[in-house]
Order: C-alpha cells, then structure tokens, then sequence
C-alpha cells in the first residue's frame, strides 16, 4: 500500500468506480451511512477541512434533499402534521435523510477523486482510449486560464480608450459582446500559430507516441484487485440486508450473510483512510530513525 | 561542407503582384551561426519559413533549396520535423499544452520515439536548459522568457542539425533576451548546431554571428562576416540605423579601418580615432512648469496579504513633457502605469490628473479628451476587420500623422506588422484627442525604421501640447525623445531626471552610445549627437 495520491490513475479510478457504483445502485441505508463516513474521513485527512465553500455546498444538498422529499412524496403511515391537506410523512422523512446522506457521500467522492486525478492523471487514462483525444484535453487545460487571461486585458484596454462602458445596461451589453468579437479574432489567430507549431514538431507527420510518467506496480495490483473483490463480496452478501420505508420503515439484517456484506463494503469505504493512516504511520516512523 | 544551399530562389504569394522573394541565393555551412536582417516587409519570415517544408506558404516558387545536398521538397516529414528546428516570435501562442513536462514531450511523441528513449532526452534537455526547476509548473505560469526557452528547448529535444528562430527575443525584456542570446551561443558552439535567426536587435547577437545576411525587398543586398557587412553598408541609410550603436557611430564619424561590432571594439575605435579629445554635450535647460500629472506618495499591492508593488512614489509631469520610466521586469513600472491611467485604485496616496483628483472624474470623462492609455498588447484594442473601418470617426490631424498608411488600409489589422500596429493602435487611442498620453512599452518588437517613425510622431503630438508618459525597457528609445527619464526599483521611483543626465550618471542602465564614448564625450547619448559635437574634427580629418 502507498499513499492515494501515488497511485497509478488506472488503479484509483477502478476503486471509485467500485465503490460509486455500489452506492448508486444499492438502496441500503447502511452502505450510505459506510460510504459517507469513509468518504468523509478520507476527505479530511487527504485535504483538511480547508474548503469552506465546499463545505457549505454539502450541507446545503443534504438539508435540501432531506426537506423537500418530506414535502413532494407523501406515501408512508405515520402521518406527523398535514399542511394544505398534504400529510407529511415520518417516512418520508427519513427516506429524505438517507437519500441525503448518499448524495453527499458521492459528492465528497467525486472531490477526492477530482482532487487525486491531476490534469496529467486525466491525461495518461484518456490517452490510453486515443493519444489525440489527450492531446485534445491537454489543449484545452491551456486554454482555459489563457483565454481568461486575454479577457481581463481586453476589458482594461477597452476601458482606458473610452470604449467599454458601464454606466447603463445597454452598454455595457455592446461593451460585452464587443470584447466577445475581439475574442474571437483573438483565439482564431492564436489558433493558426500554435497550429503552426505543432506541424512544425512534427505533428501528423506519423502514429503519435505517448510520455507515460506513472507507474505501475504490485501496490496498484493490490488496490485493483481488492476494491473488486470487496466489491463482489458486497453485492453478493447485500441481498440479506434490506432497508424499506415506504409503508413503513423496515430494517433487515439477516444473520453472517448481511454483516459479511456491511463489513467488506465498510472495508471497500475506508480503503483510502487505511492507505493513509499506514502512510502516516511509516512516516512517522521513519523519523524516529533519522 | 553545406547543410543549406540557396540557389535563385524566387516566391510569389498567390495574388500578389509582385515577388516577395526574388533571386535568392546563399548557403550555409554545418556550424555556422547566421544573422538575417531586414526592415519589416523585406522578406525574412518569409524566407525563413521557405527552408521548413512544414510552413511553406502556398504560391509560386521557383529556384532550389537544398537541406544536405537534398532538395528540400523529398526530405521526408520525420526527418523534416526532426532536423529543422523552427522557434518563432510570440512565446505564448508557440505553446501546445497545459504542462512544461507535456510540451517538452510533445515533439518525441509526434515522432513516435519509444518510451525510455523518451524519458532520457526529458531529463537531458530538461538538465541542459535548467528547466529541471520548473518541469512540474503549469505552461501559462511561466514568465515569458522561460516559455522562449520553453520552446527552444522542446524544438531542441528532437536533436535538430538546424535551428531556425524568426525574432524569438522581440517579445522579451532586455534581460531575458541576452540570456535567450547566450544559450543559443552555448547551442551553436558546444553542440554544433547551425543557427539562422532574423532579429531587429543586433546589439548582443553580431558579436556571436559568423555570417550577416542583410534582405531587401526580396533581394540579397549583402551577405558575409559582420565585421565587413557592417562597414559596407554606410550609404544604405534604412539599414544602418537597425545596426548596433558601434556601426552607427563608425559610418557617422566617417569611419576607416575595420567596423566595430560590439562595444569593446567600438570603444577601442573611438579612443584610437579621438585619443583625450574630451568634450561636453550641452545640455539644454528646460523649465518645469504647469504640472499636468501629480502622483502622491501612491502605494499599491494586490491583495492585504502581498507585499507592495508599489510604495510610496512620487511623481510629477509638466506639461508638453516626454517622460520615460525605465526599469527591469517586476519593479512595478506597469502597475504604476495602470495607476496613473485609474485602471488600479492604489491604497493609499493621491492621483491628480490637471489638479483635479482621478477619483473625482467619471469614467467617461476621464477617457475622453484627457488620458489615453497604449496597453502593451495593442492587438486588444483592434476590433474591425480593416484598418480603414478601425480608423473610422479618428480626426483629420490623426490622418495627416498617418498619411502614408494607404498601401496597409485595406488589411486586416492582424496581418499588419508589430511596427505597423504600433502605429494604428496609437492612431486609436489618440482619437479621443487627450491631454496625456500613457504608453506601455511601446517599442516592444517593432523594427529600427518603425520606431524611428514612432520617435518622430511621438514628439510632434509633443509639439502640439500632448504630455507622454511612457514605461519602457528600450534606452535607445529613450535617448531618442524623453526629456526626461526616471528608474523605477522595487516599488519606488528613483532619480527623476533630465535624459541624457540620467543616462550619462548610470553606468548599466544606459545606452550602448553612451558605454562606448562616455570616457572622452560627456553627457552624449545618441551617435547623432556624438557626430554632430564631434563635426569639426571629423571635417579637419579628411581636409
């Protein structure tokens, strides 16, 4: 085992594609409740709790699903209050919680998956599917942060000559659309040289070879073969637990069968935590030495 | 033996009258480090872009061009790419992708080179150009010198036998140039790689070259070692001025014996010729009054946590003044700029543009009729497809500044040269008609001949009562028309003072004239001015 961060691209996108399947296609409460708490502590030992705005973002997904499914769905018995002859539902309720609880789980996933995939990351898989489309991909990166760049300089120059205006709507829609069409000049210029460039490396000239810069090796096997396996596991055991609320909350955890399940999905959920924590440890470790 | 052989190669672009190229001929030995020269239209993109098969333009060709005794039309496109090295002006648009590593990789790929071969020319290339630092950063992260060596390094990857660069210092800071300047030295000596480059700045690369190819109109008009190039081109005054100071002065004091092509050698010239002939330029005095823009104690930083770009700086300038802010890159000159124009607000300090302060004026009103500001990148300011149509609603006095701007009306303002639209965007940012005139480096890539016309537009709106402020790199430039000059470091501006004062006290920071004669001529900056206060002897001379 090694860090999250040092695995091979290939490796970390089969274990969150494991783990997000099993989540997106399993109804149980306690696979959301594993995978959020996993996803979770991954999340703050790979990042801290830095990321406010992010922060407030998964709250808010979670009140919303968690409120608004109470009020659209009224099926379940225990009826809590009516409002505009609607009854809502206890377990609607709770149904709105635990769907909350996956929604944030996947979306605290998705972070630390776009967090361990760099640009390089996403770069080597696609590339792997066809060297152009990589190539395609890398371009754009570049062009992104360039064109915005390019914009800020436009608007100054516009403003300093008295063209860009922002006294009343109208104008500022004309400024607008006017640094649009500079733009556009701008990029297709741009585009003829880089094209320029590229020819003259020898693009087209013949099959495209490709710059690999991560390895792979038996760490990468381990993880690959472990987050299928548990994978497995979890969806052949998964059957013996169950997690109802319409009519009426239910919750069925039928004997060895169903705790194998929760067990290897909790395993499959923490992966990350356990490579880290080993991580951390090994450090420390190798301090004390020194 | 000769890696390029040139012979009567003539091109004409597809409906265009005349040949762009006519009757070329020329060759060039493995090694050899070759300077191409030439005013803007003369040909030399041209010509350079006929010796890489991959951006040969489209049109009628005729005469051979041979890379290693092979016509260069079956050389074939992997050894084409491989051995042709081809590094062009603008650094940016030169980059392919988002990362250092990536771009150096991404020829080797087009190649399909195997993977471990790969990996040891990264490391190779990325030790020899100490890129080795930076290989992790991101491409739109870099300065603009390190994406030159960017891509010269990820041309050279490919082990190029010939390396042709159109202009690559044009867009660099003086600094990043020479250091740009020297690893090709280091490339051509220690590598043997053969150079052809065309630049308008000969100063630093004439001294390294082995060959001088000088183009006009299409035509080779001389070619040969620069030391006897540079003394046989006196009465070919177009050219001349594009040369480095030491081959003005030469022509200029009538020059016998062997040109010099560098200051060493000029100054050597200079002693020989006038021995303890000591004299002063006169300086004339002028009167500062009525001043127009006031800066007080200004200080600025992007955000609370940087630390100030500016700080603290005090300036004033009079009326009908040229005033130029010399500095290196970083020590705030642009951001001062931008402050004085109201594009930043500073933090604390006072702006008074005609006593009255920058915050009081609406925006309108401050852009019309009162400041103007040149950006560096004038290309942000064309918006209309034909010069004619951006020059629309501009008064009859900016037509008369440009009245020999026909043959170009009808272009598109992108075609233009960098000189060229120079020019136009000046022409644009004057039709609002203001009292000051701010310029971000506006010599930046443009030829002798565009700046010396820029230089004579830029001191007849002075005549008419316009204040300029420009912030520059270029001292020649300033020599030319500031009246006065001042240094900006680290935030601050230092000694605001009378030009050829200002450059006759600095001993780095001053003009190339100025190194060579300033033992024996004091206060003299231009080789105009040497000439003229040294006449009388210069006319004993050949009596």
């Amino acid at each position: 085992m090694k860090g999250m961060k040092e695995y091979n691209p290939i490796s970390l996108t089969v274990y969150f594609l494991s783990v997000m399947f099993i989540v997106m296609f399993s109804m149980n409460t306690f696979i959301f409740l594993l995978s959020f708490l996993g996803a979770l502590t991954s999340y703050i030992i790979l990042k801290g709790a830095k990321e406010k705005g992010f922060m407030v973002l998964i709250l808010l997904s979670f009140l919303t699903s968690s409120l608004i499914n109470p009020i659209v769905s009224h099926n379940g018995v225990t009826v809590l209050f009516v409002v505009n002859d609607n009854p809502i539902t206890l377990e609607a309720f709770l149904y709105g919680i635990s769907a909350g609880v996956m929604i944030t789980a996947v979306m605290i996933m998705f972070r630390i998956y776009t967090e361990l995939m760099t640009s390089e990351k996403l770069l080597y898989l696609f590339g792997g599917l066809s060297p152009k489309l990589a190539l395609i991909l890398s371009m754009s990166l570049r062009y992104i942060p360039l064109f915005g760049r390019q914009i800020k300089k436009v608007i100054m120059a516009q403003k300093a000559s008295g063209q860009y205006n922002t006294e009343s709507f109208g104008d500022r829609i004309k400024s607008g659309v006017r640094v649009f069409s500079v733009m556009v000049t701008w990029a297709l210029e741009n585009g003829i040289i880089t094209a320029d460039s590229m020819t003259a490396r020898g693009y087209g000239a013949m099959k495209r070879s490709r710059y690999k810069s991560f390895r792979f090796d038996t760490a990468d096997i381990v993880l690959i073969i472990l987050s299928i396996a548990l994978a497995c596991v979890t969806v052949y055991c998964l059957e013996a637990t169950q997690t109802l609320y319409y009519p009426k909350v239910e919750i069925e955890i039928n004997g060895l069968k169903a705790y194998t399940g929760l067990f290897s999905f909790g395993a499959l959920a923490f992966l990350p935590v356990i490579a880290e924590v080993k991580e951390m440890i090994k450090w420390k470790y190798l301090k004390l030495k020194i | 033996m000769e890696i390029l052989e040139i012979e009567n190669l003539s091109f004409t672009y597809p409906e265009s009258k005349c040949e762009t190229l006519s009757g070329i001929s020329f060759s060039v030995n493995y090694g050899e480090f070759v300077t191409l020269c030439g005013g803007t239209g003369s040909g030399k993109t041209t010509l350079l872009k006929m010796l890489k098969p991959e951006l040969s333009p489209l049109g009628k060709k005729e005469g051979t061009v041979k890379y290693s005794g092979k016509e260069l039309n079956i050389v074939s496109a992997k050894q084409s790419a491989g051995e042709i090295g081809y590094v062009m002006q603008n650094p940016e648009q030169q980059i392919v992708t988002d990362t250092v590593l990536h771009e150096l990789s991404f020829g080797l790929e087009n190649l399909g080179t195997k993977q471990n071969v790969m990996r040891r020319k990264i490391a190779e290339t990325a030790s020899y150009f100490g890129i080795s630092q930076w290989i992790d950063k991101k491409t739109d992260e870099l300065s603009g010198g390190q994406k030159q060596l960017l891509n010269l390094a990820s041309v050279m990857i490919m082990s190029p036998k010939l390396l042709i660069l159109d202009e690559p210092t044009a867009q660099l800071d003086p600094v990043s140039a020479e250091e740009f300047i020297g690893i090709l030295k280091k490339i051509n000596s220690e590598l043997g790689v053969t150079i052809i480059i065309s630049e308008h700045r000969l100063e630093g690369i004439l001294p390294i070259s082995d060959k001088l190819l000088i183009l006009e109109n299409g035509k080779v008009i001389h070619f040969g070692r620069p030391g006897e190039v540079a003394g046989n081109i006196g009465n070919n005054r177009k050219i001349l001025e594009a040369m480095p100071a030491s081959v003005r002065l030469y022509h200029m004091t009538g020059g016998e014996t062997e040109c010099p092509i560098d200051i060493k050698a000029g100054k050597r010239y200079i002693e020989k010729r006038y021995g303890s002939n000591v004299r002063a330029y006169p300086v004339a005095e002028r009167a500062l009054k009525n001043p127009v823009l006031t800066v007080k104690k200004v200080s600025f930083r992007y955000s609370r946590n940087d630390k100030d770009i500016l700080s603290e700086v005090n300036l004033e300038v009079y009326e009908r003044e040229i005033f130029c802010i010399l500095g290196a890159n970083g020590s705030g000159k642009t951001t001062l700029l931008s402050v004085m124009a109201g594009l930043l607000a500073p933090y604390t300090g006072k702006i008074e543009i005609n006593g009255k302060n920058i915050k009081k004026y609406r925006s309108g009103e401050l852009y019309n009729h009162c400041l103007s500001y040149l950006p560096q990148d004038v290309q942000t300011l064309f918006m209309k497809n034909t010069v004619a149509e951006e020059l629309e609603g501009a008064d009859t006095r900016i037509s008369e500044l440009f009245s020999d701007m026909e043959r170009i009306i009808e272009m598109h303002p992108y075609d233009l040269s960098g000189g060229e639209q120079q020019i136009l965007a000046l022409a644009k940012v004057i039709s609002t008609n203001p009292s000051i005139l701010l310029l971000d480096e506006p010599t930046k890539g443009i030829d002798a001949q565009s700046k010396k016309r820029l230089t004579a537009i830029l001191k007849k709106l002075r005549e008419e009562g316009m204040t300029i402020i420009a912030v520059t790199h270029d001292t020649e430039f300033s020599a030319e028309c500031a009246d006065r000059c001042a240094l900006s470091f680290a935030g601050e501006l230092i000694s605001a003072e009378e030009t050829h004062r200002f450059f006759a006290e600095n001993s780095f920071y001053t003009t190339p004239t100025s190194r060579i004669v300033r033992d024996i001529a004091e206060n003299v900056i231009t080789p105009e001015e040497f000439s003229e206060l040294y006449s009388d002897s210069d006319k004993e001379r050949e009596l």
